[in-house]
């Protein structure tokens, strides 16, 4: 029976230390972070060095790995420091820097020696020959641009040997990343350091005009329909096997401001997919459940971006919102007691007795029940827990285990 | 010494810019080149190239694309057929057409121009050790920054004076998506003088279009630096480029003339008040209504910018 060894990598995003840690558990062999400085994701929880340090002890007790995104585009001044930035990762025993500028690849290479450093998907590359190029500076892998295509990436792999990394779900920028300003232009936030308003996903009239106050609109649609360039969420959980026969090296999770309910979920369903494609290709189905869970924390449509063919208009958000039966994570799972059938949880949307509850693990485990009884950290009987953090216990008739997931639909 | 550089529409409005005094031309085919206001074939690249030299002047030929697998296959003979022709320069914004040049050894000089992501001296250093003899600004630059990166940079810098600037390249036609979401069918390329405008400022008018590398938009006024043409030179920075993307035949001229004008005064100590107002009064006059004209992030602060 064929199999497959070289597996790619899951990386997944983390935001907090919480969520790198989550993300691991839930099958992901490297996560992405972000430190205090350099990076794009001003608003996401970003790392101290000890929590990195804590981070990668974690990740390394475990064979997984962290990279540090520090891919915004500098301006005069920003790189300030950064020589001793990439040393503490380094010496931290971070295992890449994801770095756009080349001015931070410059620093990073000769400031830190021995630091691997991944090209962001911010430098929009395209094609086997930058890849080359990036390859004899010394970069050990590069994340695409979501602009290329599976068939392109089959035509990289066989005209490149560095590693490749690729966005297979998530939010996706509308424009070639890097390449969009428009947040700068509209609202003073620089898309390139971390200020992206998405003005992308705004309102916009759209027109001709010969004469200034001359303007003739040409929306249309009915009801009324205003331009966007709103795009749509990626999901390639249907075409693993073209991912994995491709020899992309990482497939890539977007997110970093995203909760640990949608990473846990997330990288679950793609190690699932991923592991069971390797272990079997010639006898490998793809089962629906796994794109029922992902849709579990979907927030936008799902499409294959340009993988399959330049994306038409149903790969970008227009008309009516169709409805996402979104779930709601509601408690984490501190401890079971197989004895008395108790299960603590530490609550994280407000939830009560009657209410029709979803366990799932990183194993891929599902248990439903409805809540019968619970009672407060003090063994007093609730119906409800409405405190955020607040410990709950309750009964759960199958075994459930720590760091376990609780949800229920909206 | 200041160098005016020019981008032009036709072979006729080429040698009329070169009798204007431009010094440089900025040109391309469109397959390889972003956003130029024509696409000329082999033989007009080599008209101009041969007529631009005759008169002691540069042509400067846009390979700025943001290239894909497709793309590298042609990009060699071309860049083979510019350095026979003996173009001065090549503008290059993907590192695997700098790869290419070199493991070809086609030596032509390159100018670094990835657009919006040039924004720094350090890294304008990194493409001049890697043979860039020049580099184009980003447009999102103020004028503090400016300053600095002239200064540190160890290549002339390249700033648009005058012109419309790109703020947005999808590769997605997202004009024609929205057209074909409500069912309508409208030619989206650039002569078509299709707008968009903000919800919250309704005034606004980005220029957008489509074309073989996805959909552009720019910003909602022009730049225009006329004011400002003294400072720039003393702060070093002596490469002006004119886009005349949306300005069309002999009004573009004429605003080159101005520009030219301006430039002479400039490094001839004549730049005073007086001669500064009266351009600016005259390429407003020539300067298409209906597109605003402003001196764009050169006269921001960059702490409003987060």
């Amino acid at each position: 029976m064929r199999t497959i060894t070289k597996k790619p990598e899951v990386l997944a995003p983390a935001g907090t230390l919480e969520k790198l840690k989550v993300a691991i558990h839930y099958g992901a062999d490297a996560v992405y972070i972000g430190g205090n400085a350099y990076g794009l994701r001003s608003r996401a929880g970003n790392f101290t060095f000890d929590e990195m340090r804590e981070g990668v002890r974690f990740a390394n007790e475990r064979g997984a790995k962290v990279y540090v995104a520090a891919n915004m585009v500098a301006h005069e001044g920003d790189t300030k420091g950064a020589g001793d930035y990439f040393r503490t990762l380094r010496d931290i025993g971070i295992h890449a820097v994801i770095v756009s500028d080349p001015a931070l690849i410059e620093i990073c290479a000769t400031e830190a020696p021995g630091l691997p450093i991944h090209l962001s998907t911010q430098a929009s590359a395209t094609n086997y020959e930058t890849l080359n190029f990036w390859k004899e500076e010394g970069l050990e892998r590069v994340v695409l641009a979501r602009e290329v295509s599976m068939e392109e990436i089959r035509e990289m792999k066989r005209n490149t040997d560095i590693e490749i990394e690729t966005f297979i779900h998530g939010a996706m920028c509308i424009s070639y990343s890097g390449r969009c300003v428009l947040s700068n232009h509209m609202s003073h936030r620089d898309a390139n350091r971390g200020g992206c308003s998405q003005s992308c996903r705004w309102k916009y009239d759209l027109f001709e005009m010969d004469l200034p106050g001359n303007r003739k609109s040409l929306l249309g649609g009915d009801p009324e329909e205003d331009f966007s360039m709103s795009a749509v969420d990626m999901s390639m959980i249907r075409h693993i096997p073209d991912l994995v026969e491709a020899g992309v090296d990482s497939l890539k999770i977007e997110g970093r401001m995203k909760s640990i309910h949608y990473v846990s979920t997330v990288a679950s369903v793609y190690r699932q997919a991923i592991d069971a494609y390797c272990a079997d290709p010639d006898n490998y189905e793809f089962n629906q459940a796994w794109e029922d869970e992902l849709w579990k924390v979907a927030q936008r449509e799902l499409a294959t971006g340009f993988y399959y063919g330049i994306p038409d208009e149903n790969q970008q958000l227009f008309g009516k919102k169709r409805k996402i039966p979104a779930y709601t994570f509601i408690g984490q799972v501190l401890d079971y007691d197989p004895e008395t059938e108790i299960a603590t949880i530490e609550q994280r949307n407000n939830f009560g007795v009657g209410d029709e509850i979803e366990f799932y693990g990183p194993d891929y485990t599902h248990l439903n029940q409805t809540i019968e009884e619970m009672w407060d950290e003090e063994g007093n009987p609730i119906d409800r827990a409405p405190h955020p953090l607040m410990i709950v216990k309750m009964r759960v008739k199958h075994p459930v285990k720590r760091m376990d997931m609780m949800r229920k639909r909206k | 010494m200041v160098e005016i550089i020019a981008t032009a529409e036709s072979v006729e409005q080429a040698k009329s810019l070169i009798a204007a005094g431009v010094d440089i031309l900025y040109i391309g085919e469109k397959r390889f080149g972003l956003r130029l206001p024509a696409s000329f074939s082999y033989e007009e690249i080599k008209e101009i190239t041969d007529f631009a030299h005759k008169e002691q002047k540069q042509v400067r030929i846009a390979v700025n694309a943001i290239m894909h697998n497709e793309h590298l296959q042609d990009v060699v003979p071309y860049l083979q057929f510019l350095l026979e022709i003996g173009v001065d320069a090549v503008v290059v914004g993907d590192p695997g057409v700098v790869h290419l040049m070199k493991k070809n050894d086609i030596a032509i000089p390159f100018v670094y121009d990835a657009q919006t992501l040039v924004t720094n001296s350090t890294q304008i250093n990194f493409w001049a050790k890697r043979g860039a003899t020049a580099a184009v600004l980003a447009r999102e630059l103020t004028k503090p920054e400016l300053e600095e990166i002239a200064e540190k940079s160890n290549v002339p810098v390249e700033i648009l004076v005058y012109g419309a600037t790109c703020i947005h390249q999808s590769k997605r036609p997202l004009v024609k998506n929205y057209f074909g979401f409500v069912g309508a069918e409208e030619d989206t390329g650039k002569d078509r003088g299709l707008f968009i405008s903000e919800p919250k400022n309704k005034d606004t008018h980005y220029s957008i279009y489509e074309d073989e590398h996805g959909t552009h938009i720019f910003a909602t006024n022009d730049v225009n630096l006329m004011t400002v043409l003294g400072e720039l030179k003393e702060m070093g920075i002596a490469q002006w480029k004119l886009d005349g993307i949306f300005v069309k035949g002999e009004t573009f001229v004429k605003i080159a003339e101005l520009f030219v004008k301006a430039k002479e005064a400039v490094t001839e100590n004549r730049w005073t008040d007086a001669l500064r107002d009266e351009l600016q009064e005259q390429l407003v006059q020539l300067h298409p209504q209906e597109r605003g004209l402003d001196k764009g992030f050169y006269v921001k602060n960059p702490t409003d910018i987060q």
